[in-house]
């Protein structure tokens, strides 16, 4: 097993550095840049997360970070090997759960985790007492000796988790993970994910969920059309965009227009406006931001009625860097899969 | 070592998938006994005749029947394998380290076992209804269509892996498999036809295997035929193997 390492030491280690990657295919409609030189690096130890709407090239930077598939251009080393020059190397550093599973179906969960093992290269008692160990860890006990095929989609994701990290590598690769999944075993399988970082491990995964970059994810990559149009621990990320509030004042309590104007020299606020009976504000910071504007408001005689805040997400980041909502990104066929 | 060994990890994965299917099993021996018991009847009457030199006809049906049991059981390799680019199985065994030819020989040893058994069963079954069996020249028998059900194996995987669709897949393996038994005289005899179809039969990798069978099955086990049939089928499978190794190299889901 691998020490706990602190947060500082983890910061040092890179567990991925992707510079200049470049992939392009040739399709119908002529060729298809997937990927437009894409740059990144991720700490070792850390949830790390690639967002964006399908098409948008997560899945082809995670198959070339994966040996799976080779880039046009640029440089990519992963668990301090160049994929290229090194592919069967990296492979035994590296797990990886694609989007598909790939558990064996017709075989049991049990035999798909010792197969595994053994492939890595385990001795028949070590995998043996791994396949029994990850068996424990991820609540596998109740069904591992039936064969795959009867699985439910939560039990099956949590095998194809085991598969992946059987020989504990350093880094764990997983494609749109809880695709499908229901609430409950998406924040188990959060937490999973969570506690392998916590040991150590370096999780990399795609999604096009919101709320999965946001709070699973440690820094999260926004990926659209090929490039990187923002990187940063999600809180940073949104943290460059205002909070919206709403104000409803009483009626005739105040000039609204001469508040709004005020409120809009304030410091944390970067805009003030009337919409109808309210008073929009954009604020940097919404925790100190809010008192300052309430201070304000007390002091106009303005009387409130409600109030509403709305955080910012990073759907404002993709917003703001693409021009479009991630909900509108995209293949058509994505839209609904956000949606569902 | 490693090689051998995730070979053998990977057949023996491959063979309690075959047994968890006892439909697969009860089929792969059903259908050449049907042959035996429903087809060969047909030829009675021929007996002596073209093409059926003295003896029983069995005698030259039987390897027939045989090759024709050997092509089936390897054609069937592409459909799993594209059942396993759908679920993910063939991408998640190439970010192991496990060797690709390793991922091709366990089905192809898989598949040649599905051969052996069943074509040994066919061999004493049909003794007592008349077939003359040449023990020793059976065994090379057996080994010559290993080596086409290997070929067979690693051909369909191949093309399953480039193809990616059962649909299509299917179609060129129903397309191939009419041309290549019937010009390799697995049913009928070649030597009945007209001397074309002899002449084309010479351009089909499987007529040299089923020429060869019917010398070993004859007991006739050093004749240039059978020397033939192992250099076509042992490059037939090599060639195949190697397609196949490459094919999963770089398999695109």
């Amino acid at each position: 097993m691998r020490a706990a390492v602190t947060p500082g030491e983890r910061v040092a280690a890179l567990a991925v550095r992707v510079t200049g990657l470049r992939k392009s295919f040739s399709g119908r409609g002529g060729r298809v840049e997937a990927l437009r030189g894409v740059d990144l690096s991720v700490p070792a130890g850390q949830i790390y997360g690639f967002l964006g709407p399908n098409g948008a090239g997560k899945t082809t930077a995670l198959r070339i970070l994966t040996t799976l598939l080779r880039a046009d251009a640029g440089e990519v080393v992963v668990a301090g090997l160049d994929v290229s020059s090194h592919p069967a190397a990296v492979r035994r550093r590296i797990g990886y759960v694609g989007q598909r599973g790939g558990a064996d179906i017709e075989a049991t969960g049990r035999e798909n985790l010792v197969l595994q093992g053994r492939l890595y290269g385990m001795g028949r008692h070590e995998t043996e007492r791994r396949a029994d160990e990850l068996i424990e860890r991820l609540d596998l006990a109740a069904f591992c000796r039936r064969i795959a095929r009867t699985y439910s989609g939560g039990q099956r994701r949590r095998l194809e988790v085991a598969l992946g990290i059987v020989h504990r590598p350093d880094v764990l690769f997983l494609d749109e993970p809880t695709l499908g999944l229901d609430p409950q075993n998406r924040a188990n399988l959060w937490d999973q994910l969570r506690r392998l970082r916590d040991t150590g491990t370096t999780v990399l995964l795609t999604t096009h969920y919101l709320d999965e970059a946001d709070q699973l994810s440690d820094r999260v990559a926004i990926i659209d059309n090929g490039l990187v149009v923002a990187e940063g621990p999600p809180e940073e990320l949104r943290g460059r965009h205002p909070a919206g509030v709403t104000i409803t004042p009483r009626p005739g309590s105040a000039d609204l227009a001469a508040v709004a104007a005020e409120l809009g020299r304030e410091p944390l606020v970067r805009g003030a406006r009337i919409d109808g009976d309210t008073i929009r504000v954009d604020l940097d910071g919404a925790t100190t931001g809010m008192a300052a504007v309430f201070d304000l408001l007390r002091a106009r005689g303005v009387e409130v009625l409600g109030v509403s805040l709305r955080e910012p997400s990073l759907d404002d980041v993709f917003l703001h860097e693409t021009g479009r909502s991630l909900r509108d990104a995209g293949h058509p066929a994505t839209t609904e899969a956000i949606a569902s | 070592m490693t090689f051998l060994l995730q070979t053998a990890l990977l057949a023996r994965r491959r063979i309690l998938e075959t047994l968890r299917q006892p439909i697969w099993v009860f089929m792969g021996m059903s259908v050449p006994l049907m042959y035996l018991a429903l087809f060969a009847p047909l030829l009675k009457p021929l007996a002596g005749g073209p093409g059926f030199p003295g003896g029983s006809v069995l005698d030259v049906f039987v390897p027939g029947i045989l090759a024709l049991m050997a092509f089936g059981s390897g054609m069937g390799a592409g459909w799993i394998v594209i059942g396993e680019l759908d679920s993910g199985v063939i991408e998640r065994l190439r970010v192991t380290p496990a060797s690709r030819l390793a991922l091709v020989l366990g089905t192809v040893l898989r598949d040649v076992l599905m051969f052996v058994v069943p074509a040994a069963l066919v061999l004493v079954v049909a003794t007592p209804f008349g077939f003359d069996p040449h023990w020793a020249g059976l065994a090379i028998l057996l080994g010559l269509l290993a080596l086409l059900t290997a070929a067979c194996s690693a051909g369909s995987a191949a093309l399953g892996i480039t193809l990616k669709q059962i649909g299509s897949l299917a179609a060129v393996v129903t397309g191939l498999q009419l041309p290549l038994t019937l010009l390799a005289g697995v049913l009928l005899p070649l030597s009945l036809g007209p001397g074309w179809l002899q002449g084309l039969a010479h351009a089909n990798p499987m007529y040299y295997a089923v020429e060869a069978a019917r010398d070993l099955a004859s007991g006739t086990l050093a004749s240039a035929t059978v020397a033939e049939g192992f250099a076509v089928m042992g490059a037939a499978a090599l060639l195949a193997i190697w397609w196949s190794t490459h094919a999963y190299r770089r398999a695109m889901a």
